[in-house]
């Protein structure tokens, strides 16, 4: 067990205004059996009304709307919580054993798993450290090859990528392999941005396994939010109104 | 009432082109996309009625309440225990690779537990008299106001066929619709949402907001703001919508939660109806339970959660996912009809009969090689019906789409929509693939 003092703060802005701005931000960590938090500030600005809700993943969702013209949106939390990831979560959604949109493989990923699956026996956590440690040699950490919305596919294509792209695929391989496995983001002990990694499924409780790392998640890492892939954990997703033509993200998170 | 009986019905109510003409005023059309270009359509009236006896509909409105409540059944079941999963009823790949699946709206409940309000269920009698379900429609079902208009209009031309025969009313929809979207209010006012006049049933909108006293909305006069959804008046001011009847696929409903480049959605409305403040009309993910796959299992959901013998049939309907019901089809194929699970509208509807050798031996193979992708179904010989033709009565093909309301009680509408066939070989009557429609007439009494 740990205690982690986090903090994440983004700021978007805008070269011009905009409007009707809607927002969904996922960025309280759940509280679960393996994390408790205790305790989260949220500040937003410019100052607005949100409302709480939690997804059908378990997410904590901040909803909110501005009306008026603004040029930023800023949002930062500060918090404490205690980890343990001796402590077993055991709620399994069937849905994580199927691929979905960021996942989906294409025909070289098939075959590049038909070629990998007989090499590979035992328990998932056997497989699951197998195909990390595969990936891990295969695909090259870089920066700046891939975007938010590239798929498991397109950067098994290219092997290289960042988190988001080995969880994409790590997760693909294990959904073909019959392990259901989900996608985190979150924060983690090693880099001042957000960190994605995958939890797969032992058979009696989820597991956590980082393939950008290719080592398994310990204490240090902080769950933000989870689900099938990448979209359904996105820190925020907003639609706005106005003639911006550019938006710039910057985020910084500290975990200590 | 004997068949021999009905058939004395088959003499053309009122003149054709005078309530086409009518109806082309009313501006009664339907909206086509080919080839990226938008078109309306008139959708053409045929002044043969199709005259339902009151014993037949009877039997068909105690099967569809039935088949419907079992469906409503299934979904709240699927998105929250799935026990008809764990007792090995239904595969669960069925449920999850089905499209129509959504996993965003696992564990929410709508309002008094009702996932589809509004259920287009398809039927078809055969030659024999028996009523088979060709499929179920519960997303955006659409359809009903063609016929509304249609017995409004009749009724105009010729008055009499009305007073001398025991027809009964079909004019209550929308006081059955009105009651159906009350009941799953949530606190506000009625909204029907549109994406606007360049959709296939815009006409519909704009006529069942009207009737139902609900307004006819945009998702640029919508917003969400504290869990709840408002509608901006004209003034600036902001009315909160209690219930939306949404006539936009799922996938389009909400930016932040489905498809993010959807520009006729209404961002975080996800948020508003998880929360209880707005209801939706219909529930988001019911594609899961008129998945083609899934309507091979609806007479095994009627006994599964109603413990009742179904009372509708299913046309007989092979899986080829089983490897039996694969090899009925191999051997089989050109005598089976067989169909795309993915595709809707009368799309991805392949006659084996048609098909060359070739095309035959070609398409076996797809079977073969993606079998969740395709259901086979007998062809049913069904019953043809008299239209007119250029003053000529000709026999065609036709369906009838039957309403069935979900709201505090489950109610069948004693009317409904029948599509017939413009080409006298095509089994296919979908509005989208030419054709037109007959006013439906049940009768009152058993003479």
């Amino acid at each position: 067990m740990k205690t982690l003092n986090f903090s994440f703060s983004t700021k978007l802005t805008f070269d011009d205004y905009v409007h009707d701005h809607s927002f969904a931000l996922r960025i309280i960590p759940p509280d679960t059996e393996s994390q408790k938090i205790i305790s989260c500030s949220l500040n937003i600005s410019p100052s607005v009304i949100t409302k709480q809700t939690v997804d059908a993943f378990g997410n904590n969702v901040t909803a909110g709307y501005i009306h008026s013209d603004h040029r930023f949106l800023d949002f930062d939390i500060k918090g404490t919580a205690e980890v343990d990831s001796s402590k077993h979560n055991i709620f399994l959604m069937p849905c994580y054993l199927y691929q979905s949109e960021y996942t989906n493989p294409d025909d070289e990923l098939k075959e590049f798993y038909s070629e990998l699956k007989d090499n590979c026996t035992g328990k998932p956590s056997d497989r699951a450290v197998y195909f990390s440690d595969i990936l891990s040699d295969l695909i090259e950490y870089k920066k700046g090859v891939t975007t938010t919305s590239t798929t498991a596919a397109e950067a098994f294509a290219m092997r290289a990528g960042v988190c988001q792209d080995f969880s994409h695929i790590l997760i693909s391989l294990l959904r073909m392999d019959g392990i259901p496995a989900r996608y985190i983001a979150g924060l983690a002990f090693c880099d001042g941005e957000t960190h994605s990694w995958v939890e797969y499924w032992t058979g009696d409780h989820w597991e956590g396994i980082d393939p950008a790392n290719n080592c398994p998640v310990n204490d240090d890492y902080l769950v933000i939010s989870m689900g099938r892939d990448f979209r359904d954990c996105a820190i925020d997703r907003g639609v706005m109104f106005g003639r911006y033509t550019q938006q710039l993200q910057l985020v910084r998170s500290v975990l200590t | 009432m004997t068949q021999q009986n009905i058939e004395q019905f088959t003499k053309p109510v009122g003149n054709a082109n005078e309530i086409n003409e009518l109806l082309r005023r009313y501006g009664v059309k339907f909206g086509i996309y080919k080839n990226g270009v938008f078109n309306e359509q008139f959708f053409p009236f045929d002044p043969i009625p199709r005259v339902i006896s009151s014993e037949d509909f009877k039997s068909i409105e105690k099967g569809l309440v039935q088949r419907v409540n079992a469906l409503n059944e299934f979904l709240f079941d699927i998105y929250h225990d799935k026990n008809i999963v764990k007792d090995g009823v239904i595969p669960e790949n069925f449920i999850y690779i089905s499209k129509g699946y959504l996993a965003q709206c696992e564990g929410i409940t709508p309002k008094n537990r009702i996932y589809s309000h509004i259920s287009g269920i398809d039927l078809v009698q055969a030659k024999d008299g028996e009523w088979y379900i060709l499929e179920d429609n519960l997303r955006i079902p659409s359809g009903a106001s063609y016929p509304l208009i249609a017995r409004e209009l009749t009724r105009i031309a010729a008055p009499d066929a009305f007073s001398e025969n025991e027809i009964v009313d079909n004019r209550n929809y929308a006081k059955l619709l009105k009651e159906t979207m009350d009941y799953a209010n949530c606190g506000g006012v009625s909204a029907i949402l549109t994406p606007g006049r360049y959709n296939a049933a815009y006409f519909e909108h704009s006529y069942l907001a009207e009737h139902t006293g609900s307004v006819l909305v945009q998702n640029d006069e919508l917003f969400v703001e504290d869990n709840i959804l408002y509608h901006r008046t004209y003034s600036g001011g902001k009315t909160r919508i209690g219930v939306l009847y949404r006539r936009i696929a799922d996938e389009y409903l909400d930016p932040l939660n489905f498809l993010p480049e959807s520009l006729i959605g209404i961002p975080n409305l996800m948020e508003a109806y998880r929360s209880g403040n707005v209801g939706i009309i219909n529930a988001p993910g019911n594609g899961v339970a008129d998945d083609k796959g899934i309507y091979y299992f609806v007479p095994k959901m009627i006994k599964y959660y109603l413990g009742e013998e179904p009372i509708l049939k299913n046309a007989p309907t092979y899986l080829p996912f089983y490897d039996n019901d694969m090899k009925y089809v191999m051997d089989n194929l050109g005598k089976l009809v067989i169909k795309d699970v993915a595709e809707a509208g009368g799309y991805g509807v392949v006659f084996g009969s048609d098909l060359t050798k070739e095309k035959l031996e070609e398409f076996r193979k797809t079977i073969i090689a993606e079998p969740r992708r395709f259901i086979a179904q007998e062809v049913i010989d069904f019953l043809d019906l008299p239209i007119l033709n250029n003053g000529e009565t000709v026999m065609r093909k036709a369906d009838l789409r039957a309403f069935v309301l979900s709201g505090e009680t489950t109610k069948v509408w004693a009317s409904g929509l029948t599509r017939f066939s413009r080409n006298p070989d095509s089994f296919v009557v979908n509005s989208s693939q030419g054709g037109g429609f007959k006013d439906t007439w049940v009768l009152k009494t058993s003479t």
